[in-house]
């Protein structure tokens, strides 16, 4: 059994609409996996069922072997979430309160925290603003606190939803670095983008989303062609047959 | 969202930033019962006094003048209004209305209480992290029977936390309906409809992106609280206070 088992998942909302339709989708601890979609596709409410943030009209999440609804604290303490729109996720006074904000709803002690807040920034190269307020650090220097913030709890899995977006060169590059640091010490990476270019080099598998139900599901470098049939853009280098380049290089 | 600076959370390591958040809300009761205090030269020494705290605890001046400036409109406001209708010895009238002496005297008196409170809150804001505030409260509603204090530190650190988001949102809100040319309406209903139902409806949005960011990273009432802790210092800033106070009353 997989490390996340989604089975026939299946989300309506209160006002009728389908966000996601019955997917089944497995995936492995370690994996570096892109969702890709267009507007509405479905990505975000795929995600908010992964730490039980919406609860599913039919199907379930099976996270290491147990369903999500049946602990949701259990699930959101295995998996981290990067919102969409950094700027709600900000909960904190200061940097370093908004990092510790995790970590004190785990009941840590305060010497526990401080350590963990401490290497979260640090990674994300923030520590030098730790007594900063965050709502007037910049869209970039946001997004790398609310990645502070979920490292902090130390999560087996990170979801990231549309982490580029409202971000500069600069900005996506550094968090393209966060995550291929997370990579590499073996967390599950989950990514969702309507935008392959940046990040499809690094990515294990590519899932296409096309109105909540998942498509294609395979190696990046075989799904490339076909992206554009379900409103995502295929990355310049792909078209013209030859490799993605990394946004790093 | 670089709005609201001088009403928040400010770091700083000085003396008001140390105190012990428990005595700074007994301390910020203290001052508010003494602004009672009638003597308007008093008064008007004391709102100096706790502005010179205010800009000692690290707000910087010109961002207090600006976050303020609807505060004083309104101060201004009562304060006319006092100068106009209490009867007494006039000093000179403005259009049809006597202005008084006793009036003046009133409205300068009700002005600078209200400041001086104002004031006294703004310090302990800036001073003060919301965590604090939170343990604080929850230190004096422990000893209340049937008061779940967990409860209510979560319900009021929330409020606190979410005033600045609603006044930022209120001055973007405005701005763009300025931008397109709102104060051409003159019908004052119609621009407070067009302005509120946005700005109600982006903070209930913001409510539930907060809410949700807030559970993803397991929010729970029973977390590790700000350690509260207070020492000698502690105790002489409070003596100093209610010596303040005091005088305050009496004089
Ligand atoms: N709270 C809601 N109530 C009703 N419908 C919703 C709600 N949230 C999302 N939807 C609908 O569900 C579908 C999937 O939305 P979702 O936000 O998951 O898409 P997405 O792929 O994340 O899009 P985007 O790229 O714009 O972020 C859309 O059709 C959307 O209109
Ligand atoms: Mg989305």
């Amino acid at each position: 059994m997989s490390f996340i088992e989604i089975r026939n998942l299946c989300h309506r909302f209160p006002d009728g609409t389908l966000g996601i339709d019955g997917i089944d989708l497995s995936i492995e601890k370690g994996e570096f996996v892109v969702i890709a979609g267009k507007n509405g596709s479905g990505k975000t409410t795929l995600l908010r069922h992964l730490n039980g943030l919406l609860t599913p009209s039919n199907g379930e999440v099976i996270l290491d072997g147990m369903s999500v609804g049946q602990d949701p604290r259990r699930a959101r303490r295995i998996v981290g979430m990067v919102f969409q729109d950094a700027d709600s996720q900000i909960v904190g006074e200061t940097v370093y309160e908004d990092a510790a904000f995790g970590p004190e709803n785990l009941k840590l002690d305060r010497e526990a925290i401080r350590q963990r807040v401490v290497n979260a920034l640090a990674v994300v190269a923030l520590e030098r603003l730790s007594e900063q307020r965050p709502h007037i650090l910049s869209g970039g220097e946001k997004r790398r606190l609310a990645i502070a913030g979920v490292l902090a709890m130390e999560p087996e899995v990170v979801v990231f939803d549309e982490p580029f977006s409202n971000l500069d060169y600069d900005g996506i590059r550094q968090v393209l670095t966060q995550m291929l640091t997370l990579h590499k010490v073996g967390k599950t990476l989950l990514v969702t983008t309507h935008d392959l270019e940046k990040v499809i080099t690094h990515a294990d598998r590519l899932v296409i989303l096309f109105e909540g139900e998942v498509v294609r599901n395979g190696a990046p470098a075989d799904l490339l062609e076909e992206t554009e049939n379900f409103g995502v853009r295929q990355p310049c280098a792909a078209r013209l047959g030859g490799e993605v380049p990394s946004w790093l290089d | 969202m670089a709005g609201l600076t001088a009403l928040g959370y400010i770091s700083g390591s000085g003396r008001l930033h140390r105190w012990d958040p428990r005595f700074k809300i007994v301390a910020l009761i203290m001052v508010s019962l003494a602004s009672l205090g009638t003597s308007l030269p008093v008064l008007s020494g004391a709102c100096l006094l706790m502005l010179m705290v205010v800009i000692r605890a690290g707000v910087p001046p010109g961002a207090l003048m600006r976050d303020l400036k609807p505060v004083v409109l309104l101060l201004l406001f009562i304060f006319l209004a006092r100068a106009l209708v209490t009867p007494g010895e006039q000093l000179f009238v403005l259009g049809p209305w006597p202005v008084t002496r006793e009036g003046v005297i009133a409205g300068a008196a009700i002005c600078s209480r209200l400041l001086l409170v104002l004031l006294a809150g703004v310090a302990v804001m800036a001073s003060t992290r919301l965590s604090e505030i939170k343990a604080a409260v929850e230190w004096f509603l422990k000893p209340i029977p049937g008061v779940p204090e967990k409860r209510v530190g979560t319900m009021l650190s929330l409020i606190v936390r979410f005033l600045p988001h609603i006044l930022d949102q209120a001055r973007e809100t405005g701005e763009a309906q300025r931008a397109r040319g709102i104060e051409n309406r003159k019908n004052p209903f119609y621009r407070v409809i067009r302005f509120s139902i946005p700005v109600l409806r982006r903070t209930f949005l913001t409510a539930d992106q907060l809410a949700l960011a807030m559970e993803a990273r397991c929010y729970a009432d029973d977390r590790t609280d700000a350690e509260l802790v207070s020492d000698r210092s502690d105790w002489i800033l409070m003596g100093t206070t209610v010596l303040l106070c005091l005088c305050l009353l009496m004089f």
